[in-house]
C-alpha cells in the first residue's frame, strides 16, 4: 500500500478511535441535542382541599398559558400506583376530574385518562377502589389501561439506559396533548416523583414486567431520562393538595402542602414543586441531568406566573440516604 | 342465569373477538399471548375452528429458543409468557414438539438472582427489599430477578407437565422445589402475596389479589404449610365485595381448587361465584378479554373443572 495512503487510514482511524473515546468521556446531556425552551412558565396555585371548585380554579390558571387546545385530543395521566385505604397514594380523582372537565371547557376536542400501575396487574382494581373509576364515569370520560394498550416500537431520543427504543402505548403516541399529573411525593428509590418519574406509568408491564423491571435494572433515574425524552409532554398538572413525604411513594405520611403547580415544561415544573418541598432538585440525579438538556431548571428561566415559592420551607421528611436532598436555610 | 349459559355466552363472546390471526388481543389490535393463552384454555373443550386458528397461530408465535414473546411483532425473547402458552398447549395433542421445547425453556430459565454476583449483592449489599436470594423462581423478562406471578405460572405449567408425563425429569422437580421454596419466601408477613416481595424498607407490603390467587394455586399439595393456610384465609376474607371481574376470577379459581380441605374456602365459594356472575352477566361490556377468559375459567372451576389446579 502506498505510505501516504496507509498513513491516511491511520490518522482517520485515530481521529475515529479518539473521537469514540471522547464522547465515551462527555456527559450523555452534552451529547444530545438541547431541546429546553428559552423559558418556561409554571404557576403555583393555593387549594386548600379537593373540592368542586377545583375546576375553576384550573381553569383559570390554564388560560394563564394560552394553550391552543381547539380540536385536540388531550390524554391525562395520573398517577395511579395502589389503592392503600386511608392513604393519599394516587393523584387525586376530584383533581383528575376537574383537569378532565377543564381541557374540555377550554376546547379539547375529547380528553381520555391512562395510566399503566406498575405493581398492580388490575389496573382496573385500583380505578374502582381508589374512586377514579366512579368519577370518570360520572363524567363519561374514557379510561385507558396503558399496560394492556397496543404497542409501537420508538427509537429512544436519548442514550441513558442504552436501551435503543421502547415500546410504547399507540394512546400516548396519538394523543395530541399529553399531560401528566403526578402526586408530589418523596420516592424510597429516585427520592422523587414527579411529573417526570410519572410517565414511567407509559411503559407498559406486558413488555418490561411488573414494576417494569428492565428500566430498574437500567436504573431509575436513567430510565425516567430516556422515557421523558421520548415520550411527548406536553403539560404538567402536579397534585400537591395532599403530598406525601417520609417512605413514598406507598408508605409515607401525609403532607398538607396545599398547592397545585402547572406548568409547560416537565423539568421546570419538577424543579418548583422540589422546592416546594424544601428538596434540592439539583441533587437529584434525574432532574440535574434533565435540566441540562431536556428543560429548564434555573430560577433565572423559569417565569413564575401566579404564587411566588414561599420563603421558607420546612423540607419534606426523607429517608436517611436522601437527607442531602433537604435545604436547610 | 345459570353457570353453564353464562359461560356459553362468555365463549361466543371470545369467538366473537378473535382476530383473523387466530390471536386474541387484550383489547385492541395487536394479538397478545397471554390473552390468547388464556382464550385457548377457555375454548378447550369446544372443539371448533376458532380453537383451532387459535393453536395454530400460538405456535407459530414460538420463539427459536422454545420460550415465547409478550406480543405479535415482538422481539424473539422470551418472556412470563411461556409458561402460559405451555398450559395452553397441553391440552392439544399433535403439540409436543412446541411443548417440549417450552418446557425445556422453563426449567433453564431462572431470576436474575440466581447469579452468585446478584446472589451476593442482594444478601450483602441491597438489603433494603427482604428476600433470600438463594431461593429463585422466574421473572416477568430474561435478566430480571424473579417475580411471584411469573413463577406461580412456571409452577403451574411444570406440574401440570409432570402430571401429564410430558417430562418427569429430577432437574424438573428440582426446579420445581425451588421455585415453591422462592414462593414461601416472598409471602407477606400476613399471608398472600404482593406483586415480588412482603417486605420492603422495613415495611410489610400489602398482599394482591391476583398474585395470591395464582400463588395458592401453584402451591396447592401444600395446604399444610401455615403460610398457604394464612393466604388462603386472607384471600377468603379479601375478595368479598371485590369490584373488579379479573381479580375475583383469579380467587374464585384458588378458592375452587381448595375448597375439598378448607371448609372456609368451600362456604365462600357460592357467594363468590354469584358475585363474578353479576359481574360477568354483561359479557358483552367486558373489552378485556383476558378477564372475559379468565372469568369462563372460574366459573367453570366452580363446577369442578379448574384448568389451572395441579392434582398431588
Amino acid at each position: 500500500m502506498n505510505p501516504d495512503r496507509r498513513r491516511l487510514i491511520i490518522s482517520a482511524a485515530g481521529v475515529a478511535v479518539g473521537g469514540m473515546a471522547t464522547a465515551r468521556l462527555l456527559p450523555e446531556e452534552m451529547l444530545l441535542r438541547d431541546r429546553r425552551r428559552r423559558r418556561s412558565r409554571v404557576a403555583i396555585i393555593a387549594a386548600q382541599e379537593y373540592s368542586e371548585s377545583l375546576e375553576g380554579v384550573l381553569v383559570s390558571g390554564l388560560r394563564e398559558f394560552h394553550l391552543n387546545l381547539r380540536g385536540r385530543s388531550v390524554l391525562l395521566k395520573p398517577n395511579l400506583v395502589e389503592y392503600i385505604a386511608g392513604v393519599e397514594v394516587n393523584t387525586n380523582p376530584v383533581l383528575v376530574g376537574a383537569a378532565a372537565q377543564a381541557f374540555l371547557k377550554l376546547g379539547a376536542d375529547s380528553v381520555v385518562v391512562g395510566e399503566g400501575p406498575g405493581h398492580q396487574r388490575d389496573t382496573y382494581l385500583v380505578l374502582a377502589e381508589s374512586g377514579l373509576a366512579d368519577q370518570l364515569r360520572s363524567q363519561k370520560i374514557s379510561f385507558v389501561d396503558l399496560n394492556r394498550d397496543e404497542l409501537f416500537k420508538v427509537p429512544t431520543r436519548a442514550t441513558y439506559t442504552g436501551l435503543e427504543h421502547l415500546w410504547l402505548p399507540g394512546t400516548v403516541l396519538k394523543s395530541d396533548f399529553v399531560v401528566s399529573m403526578p402526586k408530589i411525593k418523596t420516592h424510597h428509590w429516585a427520592g422523587v416523583t414527579l411529573s417526570m418519574k410519572n410517565m414511567f406509568g407509559v411503559v407498559p408491564g406486558t413488555k418490561y414486567g411488573w414494576p417494569k423491571n428492565v428500566l430498574h435494572w437500567k436504573g431509575i433515574h436513567r430510565s425516567i431520562l430516556d422515557i421523558c425524552a421520548t415520550v411527548p409532554m406536553h403539560f404538567v398538572i402536579a397534585d400537591g393538595v395532599v403530598a406525601m413525604e417520609g417512605n413514598g411513594p406507598l408508605h409515607g405520611t401525609h403532607r398538607h402542602l396545599g398547592k397545585i403547580v402547572l406548568a409547560d415544561d416537565p423539568v421546570a415544573a419538577d424543579f418548583t414543586c422540589a422546592r416546594l418541598m424544601g428538596l434540592d432538585p439539583h441533587r437529584v440525579w434525574h432532574l440535574a441531568r434533565a435540566a441540562q438538556f431536556l428543560g429548564n431548571g434555573a430560577y433565572d428561566r423559569i417565569d413564575l406566573i401566579a404564587e411566588g415559592l414561599p420563603l421558607r420551607t420546612d423540607p419534606f421528611d426523607v429517608l436517611p440516604e436522601f437527607a442531602s436532598l433537604q435545604m436547610r436555610l | 342465569m345459570d353457570i353453564p349459559i353464562l359461560i356459553s355466552a362468555v365463549h361466543e363472546t371470545l369467538k366473537a373477538n378473535q382476530k383473523t390471526s387466530g390471536t386474541w388481543g387484550y383489547q385492541g389490535n395487536q394479538g397478545s399471548v397471554e390473552s390468547t393463552c388464556l382464550a385457548i384454555l377457555a375454548l378447550r373443550r369446544q372443539p371448533s375452528i376458532e380453537f383451532a386458528r387459535a393453536v395454530h397461530a400460538l405456535q407459530g408465535l414460538q420463539n427459536g429458543d422454545g420460550s415465547w414473546p409478550a406480543f405479535t411483532g415482538d422481539e424473539p425473547e422470551g418472556c412470563w409468557t411461556t409458561a402460559l402458552a405451555v398450559l395452553s398447549l397441553m391440552p392439544v395433542r399433535h403439540a409436543t414438539k412446541p411443548l417440549a421445547s417450552g418446557i425445556q425453556w422453563l426449567i433453564n430459565a431462572r431470576g436474575r438472582e440466581a447469579r452468585w454476583l446478584w446472589r451476593w449483592k442482594l444478601s450483602r449489599v441491597d438489603t433494603k427489599v427482604q428476600l433470600d436470594p438463594a431461593k429463585f423462581g422466574w421473572s416477568w423478562v430474561s435478566g430480571t430477578t424473579s417475580w411471584v406471578i411469573p413463577t406461580a405460572f412456571a409452577l403451574i405449567a411444570l406440574q401440570q407437565a409432570r402430571q401429564r408425563a410430558y417430562d418427569n425429569t429430577a432437574r424438573l422437580t428440582e426446579r420445581v422445589e425451588l421455585g415453591t421454596s422462592m414462593l414461601l419466601d416472598r409471602m407477606c408477613p400476613g399471608g398472600g402475596w404482593n406483586s415480588g416481595n412482603g417486605v420492603a424498607f422495613g415495611v410489610a407490603l400489602a398482599p394482591h389479589i391476583d398474585a395470591t390467587s395464582i400463588a395458592l394455586l401453584a402451591l396447592t399439595g401444600h395446604e399444610k404449610e401455615q403460610a398457604v393456610q394464612r393466604s388462603l384465609h386472607w384471600l377468603v376474607n379479601r375478595l368479598a365485595g371485590c369490584p373488579s371481574p379479573y381479580s375475583l376470577a383469579w380467587g374464585v379459581l384458588a378458592i375452587a381448587a381448595y375448597r375439598r380441605i378448607c371448609p372456609e374456602a368451600r362456604e365462600s365459594l357460592r357467594d363468590r361465584a354469584e358475585e363474578l356472575m353479576r359481574l360477568t352477566e354483561g359479557a358483552a361490556s367486558i373489552e378485556d378479554n383476558c378477564t372475559l377468559a379468565v372469568s369462563a375459567l372460574a366459573l367453570e372451576a366452580v363446577n369442578g373443572d379448574g384448568v389451572f389446579e395441579v392434582r398431588t
